[in-house]
């Protein structure tokens, strides 16, 4: 029960900083939106093939916009020493890696919320065909890429060119995650259920955030504390 | 025919070239290691000399 | 002493590459459909077999450094990536030469050659992350925990590309299925030196690591005083 208490709070705390300041998450949206307009002009919006291709520009929205919000992470607690401060506290490695995943994963869940209904507009797709099935893709995915863009922000968070570094480290890890939500994400925006063989894609997903949360608490104390 | 084979051929010395000429490429930055190691080790050899001599 | 063992060894590792290439160029006859380019699979293949196993040894290498603490590992891990990107990067290279020559296109995103190249850019992160870190100790903690989760993610890749690109139409792959014994043959004792090759290439590299670091330790020595 300590162990869910401090998790919660790791989280509560990183969403209220992040809500009263509103500057990773700005920046994000921001940054989102741009690259949805970007795509827009390196082909035609309209034709047919777009339709094919729409899983994977929404995930590819997301992993970009998302690795903004992941390198705030850890990084907000450089400042005054509070990374510090955390790790000398009673919170295991494995509670300030969660409450901090949590947090990561609402924020991220957030700005795929507001990006889904504008992607529909732009790309004229109709993206609520499906919604449980999306919605459940779209949590399983997210959660994926939570767990290792924050064990990847505690890994690079004392590195020089640490805005560098993360994406070029999590976004191999993340191409199997990526691309099961794209290609769930594209059968379902075209208006059909996930079946069959799709399944595995599923499988894949559910498969692929096990392990990697389990790996990560593993981990997260040796490279905290070392 | 031959023409086809004859290429073959050729494609398969570039290739088996290229292979080689990247493990090549690997030992040769091995090698430059070596010597900026062998350089470190000199100077700090004479610093530790000369600071013995003071 | 250990000098003789890895002359030893190459001295070997060169006899028998020099046998295998020529039984493979004189005595071995021609693949009915491909022609000679595929005797280039005697060297493509075992490039990717000697590239995982490196990539395996460095999880090892990770896994003993944080268990251990022990700093030799950690050049052990370092040694072991760089001398599998090389072999991973050979296969690539002698993948796309055969793809030239079979399909026309320098590159065809067949699922064995994209894995080998997310592999290849996984690992290359890893030691563009050690260049990062100065501090030995962190640089060794650090580069540990992403082999480990790097070598996690190796077959979620495989897997995951080998079922997106086997829904798209393909061109013809080569012939995955019998291969004549005298082949099979060929590949696997061809694979012997390569594996030797490897474990030189990775010795000499990990003593130069020791090396660096004992270089680096005496330099702060001598600056500190």
């Amino acid at each position: 029960m300590l162990f869910v208490r401090q998790v919660l709070t790791i989280a509560a705390k990183d969403l209220r900083s992040e809500i009263r300041t509103k500057e990773a998450i700005n920046a994000s949206l921001s940054f989102a939106l741009v690259i949805l307009l970007l795509f827009s002009f390196a082909f035609d919006p309209s034709a047919d093939t777009t339709r094919e291709m729409a899983g994977g520009l929404l995930w590819l929205v997301f992993a970009f916009a998302g690795v903004l919000v992941l390198n705030r992470s850890f990084a907000r607690e450089l400042p005054n020493d509070c990374l510090d401060a955390l790790i000398a506290s009673p919170l295991s490695g494995p509670a300030l890696f969660l409450g901090k995943a949590l947090a990561n994963y609402a924020l991220l869940l957030a700005i795929e919320i507001v990006c889904l209904p504008v992607f529909g507009v732009f790309y004229n797709v109709r993206w609520y065909d499906q919604l449980p099935q999306l919605v459940l893709v779209i949590l399983l995915a997210t959660w994926g890429m939570s767990v290792v863009g924050t064990i990847f922000s505690a890994l690079t968070v004392n590195l020089r060119l640490r805005e560098i570094m993360l994406p070029m480290l999590i976004y191999p890890i993340l191409i199997p995650c990526l691309m099961a939500a794209m290609r769930l994400t594209t059968v379902l925006v075209a208006g059909q259920p996930i079946a069959g063989d799709e399944y595995a894609w599923l499988r894949l997903l559910t498969g692929f955030d096990i392990i990697f949360t389990s790996l990560a608490l593993v981990l997260v104390d040796f490279v905290l504390i070392g | 025919m031959n023409d086809a084979a004859a290429r073959s051929f050729t494609y398969l010395a570039y290739g088996l070239t290229a292979a080689w000429l990247i493990l090549v490429v690997y030992v040769l930055t091995l090698v430059s290691r070596e010597r900026k190691i062998r350089a470190q080790m000199n100077s700090l050899q004479r610093m530790l000399e000369d600071k013995e001599r003071k | 002493m250990r000098e003789k063992w890895l002359y030893g060894l190459g001295i070997v590792a060169a006899l028998l590459l020099a046998r295998n290439i020529n039984v493979m160029l004189v005595d071995l006859p021609d693949e009915a459909f491909q022609g000679s380019i595929f005797r280039i699979i005697f060297f493509h293949v075992p490039a990717a077999f000697t590239c995982f196993l490196c990539f395996l040894a460095a999880l090892v290498a990770g896994i003993m450094v944080l268990a251990k603490k022990n700093l030799q590992w950690d050049s052990f891990g370092v040694a072991a990536v760089e001398v599998g990107l090389a072999f991973g990067a050979a296969n690539l290279i002698t993948g796309m030469i055969w793809a030239r020559i079979i399909w026309g296109i320098w590159w065809t995103w067949d699922w064995r050659l994209t894995s080998m190249l997310v592999c290849w850019l996984l690992y290359a992160g890893y030691l563009v992350l050690r260049q990062a870190i100065d501090e030995p100790t962190q640089r060794a903690r650090m580069a540990a925990v992403v082999s480990i989760l790097n070598f996690a993610v190796v077959p979620f890749v495989f897997f995951s590309i080998k079922w997106f690109r086997t829904q798209h139409p393909q061109p013809v792959l080569y012939g995955e299925g019998k291969m004549d014994t005298a082949y099979r043959i060929m590949l696997y004792s061809n694979w012997v030196p390569i594996l030797m090759i490897a474990a030189i290439l990775i010795a000499i590299r990990m003593r130069q690591e020791n090396d660096q670091r004992e270089v680096d330790a005496l330099r702060r020595e001598a600056h500190a005083f």
